[in-house]
């Protein structure tokens, strides 16, 4: 009796010291969460700005043409951006985004995060850079830089088609994946009154072409924030789980450890008291 | 006279508040803007922008992506990224610099070069507009 009661504290010590780590990384998610939905509020006002003005020299030109609004061909290639986490211990995270990417061959895939570097690398997929790898370290400079880039390999017809695929923050017990199309653009809403009458320096047509790279930066800035919101948040809600799963687990040990004890007291009295009748 | 300035960055609001005078670098070159200026929208290019504000003092900044605009009397500096000559950390910038180069000696992918040399330029121009904020 006394062997078992030793190994169900031993056990019980090593779920203590695992329930401290997930306990640790639990509250390091919470503040990561904080900090990663300030980003997405502060980036916000200048985006709405260029997408507003992309509106407006839309709806002010009546034979408006950009390269960027321009259908893809039949046999055009996509081109996706897939942002991951670097790391696992979130929950289904990076497993359910993979499954909504939906990657087919002959994609050329953009990704961010560790997780989705070596996913499509194993799958043999073209990649565009793995510059990316840490989801975290990716800055506003790296996707303005990403933006530029995919815009002008866009004109030069490497792809037809831009899709990114993120985990969109529903809010913090709810991430979904989803997918959008970045290009063909198409700026839609309410445009303002006076857009016909603003100067556009050296014409709207390259205005709008020279803002829609930004664009693009901010759209994958947007979803990227978002995405980081999400793991961590996900991260969190999968650290509380075990958690609760490691007081359960405490709690029951302790029990059977109290039992144990019990029954060895028991088993001794019994034994002096039969030892004294002789 | 004064005009509205506000310097919209992703990272939030800059400055809002009045000036006087605004240079900055659009596609096209340098411009100035000044009070009751007409509707007016340029991209802008990696450069300096200098302000006078209503108080007559002058400051620095660098500059690049992102837009200028004149609506209603409003004059919106909407770029991707601005900083103040001041403010800009300047070993950062250098480090930059030297990381570029490097990238652009290696032999690279296409978009790794054109990558490179568009961070190059970047910090060159942080180092340039630290050097003019600071003489």
């Amino acid at each position: 009796m006394a062997e078992s009661m030793k190994a169900i504290k031993s056990r019980i010590k090593s779920v203590e010291s695992t329930r401290q780590i997930t306990k640790a990384m639990e509250l390091v998610a919470t503040g990561k969460l904080r900090h990663a939905r300030e980003r997405i509020e502060h980036s916000r006002p200048f985006f709405n700005v260029l997408r507003q003005t992309l509106v407006d020299i839309r709806h002010s030109n009546r034979d408006f043409t950009s390269p960027f609004t321009r259908e893809p061909a039949e046999n055009a290639r996509t081109c996706r951006i897939v942002i991951a986490g670097d790391r696992g211990l979130a929950g289904g995270y990076n497993s359910n985004l993979f499954k909504s990417a939906g990657a087919v061959e002959g994609d050329i895939i953009l990704p961010i995060g560790r997780k989705a570097v070596e996913l499509y690398r194993r799958r043999g997929f073209e990649i565009l850079s793995d510059e990316y790898a840490v989801a975290e370290d990716v800055s506003l400079g790296g996707c303005s830089a990403m933006g530029e880039e995919l815009a002008k390999a866009f004109l030069r017809g490497d792809f037809g088609r831009l899709t990114i695929s993120y985990t969109s923050f529903v809010n913090v017990l709810t991430q979904t994946p989803a997918s959008m199309e970045v290009l063909p653009i198409k700026p839609e809403g309410e445009h303002s009154e006076k857009s016909g009458l603003i100067i556009y320096e050296p014409s709207a047509e390259a205005v709008f072409n020279s803002i829609v790279p930004q664009y693009i930066s901010g759209i994958i800035y947007g979803a990227l924030c978002e995405s980081i919101a999400s793991e961590v948040s996900a991260r969190r809600a999968a650290m509380e789980a075990a958690n609760k799963n490691a007081d359960e687990m405490i709690s029951s040990l302790s029990l059977r450890y109290n039992r144990a004890r019990q029954a060895s007291i028991t088993q001794e009295i019994t034994e002096i008291v039969a030892g004294s009748n002789v | 006279m004064d005009f509205q300035l506000q310097i919209v960055t992703p990272d939030g609001l800059l400055y809002d508040g009045p000036a006087q005078r605004l240079i900055t670098r659009t596609t096209e070159g340098d411009v100035g803007i000044l009070a009751r200026h007409s509707d007016y929208v340029a991209p802008l290019a990696i450069g300096e922008t200098k302000i006078k504000f209503a108080d007559g003092t002058t400051r620095v900044g660098s500059s690049a992506q992102g837009m200028v605009s004149v609506t209603g009397g409003v004059v919106r500096l909407v770029a991707g990224t601005f900083e103040w000559a001041d403010e800009i950390d300047i070993d950062r910038a250098r480090r930059a610099l030297e990381k570029a180069k490097e990238k652009l000696a290696r032999k690279n992918s296409d978009y790794e070069l054109r990558m490179a040399e568009f961070k190059l330029k970047r910090a060159l121009n942080r180092i340039n507009v630290y050097n003019e904020g600071h003489r």
